[in-house]
């Protein structure tokens, strides 16, 4: 394989693993798959660009690039607020939406086409509010450096990379060597019980959306930052971020994480085996051949 | 802990529990008996908060706890043990214990746990092992001293008999006396008659959701009406604790 293929994937996957780290931490806690979640993506990409769009007004000396990126401290400044608006967003939407349904007692169908609901209303939204138009952090150019052995990658990019390593590492050693992780793990496992236990599950619900969509902003703003901005940038991830969740194993973080690598590096080899047009379907594929031969992926339990 | 004109099942107007009056003094341990159907697990999931309360109340000491809710019950002192999926199987049993410890002051957590361990020393041998590797009697042990972390006023048992062998019926319940004597009160519902009896102080027993009979186990075990009717065993079946 052509290495270079190999970091272009790695580069991809690193966003897909990490849009798939939010799914299996709202599936294995909120027990539906959120569709919705592609959308969170989108939005925290767009959170970004307004914020940086403003503090660039205000402050003009914040768009000069911190070299060698291609970008000024409006984006860094902007991801984090875009992480705290994609985390009220998300809260948002779970009060007016999913605790109803909750309350209800509403079977998974309900709750799975209640998020699609969700993810066409906030993607028109999106809309409506930026326009389709592509837009993107910043017009500056890159120049892509030589890594040794063939490769090149911008600093951007490598840059996203250790960022989604940095964060993953993170939200794994806060599911593992933490009081809310061991209670995020309990409710996953059996709510009731983890009522009788002490833990507020209520809580633990709104934990788990404030991470995920703090995750879904940070992976927006790493696509965003290396491709383009556009309403339907969610949509379009949204088949590789369920592939990776499923075949990571649902509520392993360090196996979304790693399957999201794999899904990126696959799809970077379909595209150098057999063409671009063929890069959605690897998702697919892979998806019906981990349901079919290893249900619970990677790193899963069997049920 | 009381229960006054406790009324309560999964829908509005189709109680399961109608009026139950029931008390437990400190250090007791009553037995809640009846036939299958009687509505025992639901009274003590309602006193828990998993089952809808429809009227009456619950009160721990002098807290009125009859809409707390479950996360709060074990707060007051109230601690449940559900009879099936008690543990957390994908969790080791230092995380099942460490858990239980998460709503202590951090000072108090680690050694909670070890108090506990040290009661129950088989789980402390195996404290990195996944729950979900042990055994139905170990699982039993696991889910009681989860309970017991934070050292509850009262604790709640719902048929901890269930699929056990009766050898470890015994450990279980052998257990049960020692933890009693640390100042806990035990609620023991039961549908292994005899292993209840002879580890309770009290027994009361539920049929149709009303309380119908309340006495020591040498009572209600040369009750008639209870043994034939309520029951389904022979009197002489019953065997008398000494």
């Amino acid at each position: 394989m052509n290495p270079q293929g190999l970091v272009d994937g790695l580069i991809a996957g690193a966003t897909i693993g990490l849009g798939a780290v939010g799914i299996t931490l709202t599936y294995s806690i909120l027990r539906f798959s959120n569709f919705a979640h592609g959308e969170l993506i989108s939005w925290g990409a767009y959170f970004a660009l307004a914020v940086a769009g403003l503090l660039g007004a205000a402050f003009g000396f914040l768009t000069t690039p911190i070299l060698p990126f291609s970008f000024g401290w409006t984006l860094p400044i902007a991801a984090i607020a875009a992480i705290a608006l994609n985390a009220a967003l998300a809260l948002v939407v779970d009060t007016l939406l999913f605790s109803r349904l909750r309350a209800r007692n509403s079977t998974v169908i309900i709750m799975v086409m209640a998020s699609f609901g969700a993810a066409l209303t906030l993607r028109n939204l999106l809309e409506f509010t930026f326009t389709g138009k592509p837009q993107y952090y910043t017009g500056a150019l890159q120049i892509a450096i030589r890594l040794g052995g063939g490769i090149r990658a911008t600093p951007d990019q490598l840059l996203s990379l250790v960022i989604a390593l940095l964060v993953v590492s993170g939200v794994h050693l806060l599911l593992t060597r933490t009081a809310m992780g061991r209670a995020m793990r309990a409710v996953s496992e059996n709510p009731q019980l983890a009522d009788l236990a002490g833990v507020n599950v209520r809580q633990v619900i709104r934990i788990v959306w404030v991470l995920g969509a703090g995750l879904a902003a940070v992976a927006g703003v790493m696509a965003g930052l290396l491709i383009q901005i556009r309403p339907e940038m969610g949509l379009d991830l949204l088949l590789p971020l369920f592939a990776a969740a499923i075949l990571g194993g649902i509520g392993s973080v360090p196996g979304a994480m790693l399957a999201g690598l794999i899904i990126g590096i696959s799809e970077a080899l379909a595209v150098a085996a057999v063409g671009a047009q063929w890069r959605a379907a690897v998702s697919f594929v892979i998806l019906v051949a981990v349901l079919l031969v290893r249900p619970q992926g990677l790193f899963g339990r069997p049920e | 802990m009381t229960t006054e004109g406790l009324v309560a099942g999964y829908e509005d107007g189709l109680p399961i529990v109608r009026g139950v009056d029931f008390a437990l003094g400190p250090e007791e341990l009553v037995a809640v008996l009846g036939p299958n159907g009687a509505g025992k697990s639901t009274f003590v999931k309602a006193i828990a908060g998993l089952v809808p309360i429809h009227g009456g109340r619950v009160m721990v000491g002098s807290t009125d706890a009859t809409f707390v809710p479950p996360h709060e019950k074990i707060r007051h002192g109230l601690a449940f043990v559900p009879q099936t999926e008690n543990v957390f199987a994908t969790l080791s049993i230092a995380d099942n214990l460490r858990l239980a410890a998460d709503i202590l002051p951090k000072a108090e957590r680690a050694r909670q746990v070890d108090r506990v361990f040290n009661m129950f020393p088989d789980l402390a041998d195996r404290s990195g092992r996944r729950a979900g590797a042990l055994s139905g009697g170990q699982r039993q042990m696991l889910a009681i001293a989860r309970a017991l972390i934070v050292g509850p006023t009262v604790l709640i048992l719902d048929e901890p008999s269930a699929g056990l062998s009766p050898k470890v019926v015994g450990e279980v319940f052998a257990r049960l006396d020692d933890i009693k004597r640390s100042g806990v009160a035990i609620v023991l519902v039961e549908q292994n008659i005899k292993a209840a009896l002879a580890v309770a102080d009290r027994a009361v027993v539920l049929v149709d959701g009303q309380m119908r009979h309340e006495g020591t186990p040498d009572d209600l075990a040369h009750d008639p009406r209870i043994a034939e009717l309520y029951l389904g065993v022979r009197r002489n079946r019953v065997a008398i604790p000494a």
